[in-house]
């Protein structure tokens, strides 16, 4: 499954009508938003280790 | 004519004393600014306009004036954002979706002006939803800066800061979520508050992420900016922050990496209001917290997760009522995982801990409010010596972190870089607006002299 493919496949999940214009908008959209996440996930990483399972 | 011209322009406080003297009747006030409006439509600075409806209430003001009754506002023409909701007049949100929307009640916020007998003047243009800093609205026509209409004018309050600065209204009311006031404000040149999270109440203005949401308001000077903020919130700290010294405080410049992408001129402008603070008693140091670091990745995901769900219905349905940058915004928002927005708000605590750790060494922060002078309408990056960013997010980059946290925070006009007007933000402890309309005066008395 290409990036795309699996983009579009989320948003039917999450119940939107994804174009394959709005698919092509929101992928570089996408990509940054998961650059950012993966930041605050390594930011909150010392603190998340200190909790143990 | 002239004189009435003149006093389009002045600020807020002058024009009510000299409707309360009667040199100047509302109505003619009501008019002039119409027809300046009017030589302004270019800039497309109103959704509506205020047409008949202003000078009926025009009317209204000039026989309670007559009749000497109160009214910190008594026939005080002040411009709306789109987004709080006029009892019988069209409320847009800047939207298609609901260009035919006529509330039945006022908002929370707007009967409080009109308590104070301020006239609504026209509703402003702003961002789609107010989703969004370029205010390149594709459904009310593209906002454009007073100073140069090539450049984008900031938003999603784009609209009230143009109103405020061209002089089409004594003063305005905007809203807030990752800067929407100060960052127009600081594009535009004039005043922009968001104060405290909470203070001013957001009933029956239409929201865009519910924990980011403030209300405030734009205006010529900062006394103009408290004497709204008292009108709004019912408290007298306007008035106190006329009596608050400033000789003595403590102020925080903020310095790390979060403010190295700063066009060099702007940062001088903040040096320079820094040590003319210095020379007038205030007791200066350099402070950073890293923790604002994180700003964009905190917003974006917590606005993207929060409008979304405002958005829920609509999104769905009819995903082509909105313009492209606001739905992709809205279906992306679709996607977050409740344990990104989690993570996100872990995050928030964090930098809501370190903003207060910072407020027992410092009553004020300094920074400034945009890190660029009004970008072109259409320009869509930043290139630093590090690599390119984003319009929107550079825009928001230093205004957001005290959405996250509720801070109150101001943006005050101090000089210029490249003929632009330049925004220095200066931000205070929660529920400490005295002090941050304190030194706001004063750096505009500086900025004056």
């Amino acid at each position: 499954m290409t990036e795309r493919e699996q983009l579009a496949a989320a948003g039917r999940a999450a119940g939107l009508r994804l174009t394959a214009q709005d698919v092509a908008y929101l992928l570089p959209a996408w990509k940054r938003y998961l650059g950012l996440v993966d930041e605050l996930r390594a930011a909150m990483a010392p603190e998340d280790g200190d909790e143990g399972d | 004519m002239r004189a009435i011209e003149a006093l389009t322009k002045a600020p807020m406080a002058e024009i009510a004393r000299s409707l309360r003297r009667r040199t100047v009747s509302p109505l003619e006030l009501v008019d002039a600014y119409s027809r300046r409006i009017e030589a302004a439509g270019g800039l497309h600075a109103f959704i509506t306009l205020p047409g008949e409806r202003a000078r009926r209430e025009a009317r209204r003001a000039e026989r309670r004036l007559a009749r000497g009754e109160p009214g910190a506002l008594l026939g005080v023409p002040i411009a709306v954002k789109d987004l709080f909701a006029t009892r019988g007049v069209r409320t847009t949100a800047g939207s298609r979706i609901l260009k035919d929307w006529v509330p039945s009640r006022d908002a929370a916020v707007i009967a409080r002006l009109r308590g104070a007998g301020a006239i609504i003047f026209g509703k402003t243009n702003l961002h789609e939803f107010a989703y969004g800093v370029s205010n390149a609205n594709p459904w009310w026509g593209v906002a454009r800066n007073p100073h140069d209409p090539r450049r984008s004018p900031g938003g999603s309050s784009g609209g009230s800061a143009i109103a405020v600065v061209a002089g089409l209204c004594a003063g305005a009311l905007g809203s807030d979520t990752g800067g929407s006031i100060r960052v127009p404000a600081s594009l535009c040149g004039c005043v922009g508050l968001k104060p405290t999270f909470g203070l001013i109440p957001l009933e029956g203005t239409f929201p865009l992420g519910w924990s980011l949401d403030h209300a405030g308001p734009l205006a010529r000077t900062v006394g103009d900016a408290g004497l709204l903020l008292d009108v709004m919130t019912g408290m007298d700290t306007g008035r106190r922050a006329r009596r608050t010294a400033t000789r003595g405080l403590r102020v925080g410049v903020l310095r790390g990496p979060i403010i190295q992408k700063v066009q060099p001129r702007i940062a001088q402008q903040v040096d320079a209001a820094a040590a003319a603070l210095r020379r007038r008693g205030l007791r200066v140091r350099e402070i950073s917290i890293p923790e604002m670091e994180w700003t964009v990745a905190m917003q974006l995901v917590t606005l993207r997760a929060e409008a979304s769900a405002v958005h829920r219905r609509w999104i769905r349905t009819q995903p082509r009522a909105y313009g492209a940058d606001v739905r992709t915004r809205l279906q992306l928002g679709a996607l977050v995982a409740g344990a990104d927005y989690v993570l996100a708000q872990r995050m928030r605590g964090r930098l809501r801990a370190a903003m207060g750790r910072v407020f027992q060494e410092v009553d004020v922060v300094l920074l400034p409010a945009t890190p660029i002078t009004a970008p072109l309408v259409g320009e869509r990056t930043v290139r630093w010596r590090s690599g390119e960013e984003p319009v929107d997010g550079a825009l928001v980059r230093l205004t957001a972190p005290f959405n996250l946290t509720g801070l109150p925070a101001l943006s005050v006009p101090f000089g210029r870089a490249a003929g632009l007007p330049v925004g220095v933000q200066v931000v205070g402890q929660w529920m400490d607006e005295a002090r941050v309309l304190a030194v706001g005066r004063l750096i505009e008395e500086l900025a004056e002299a």
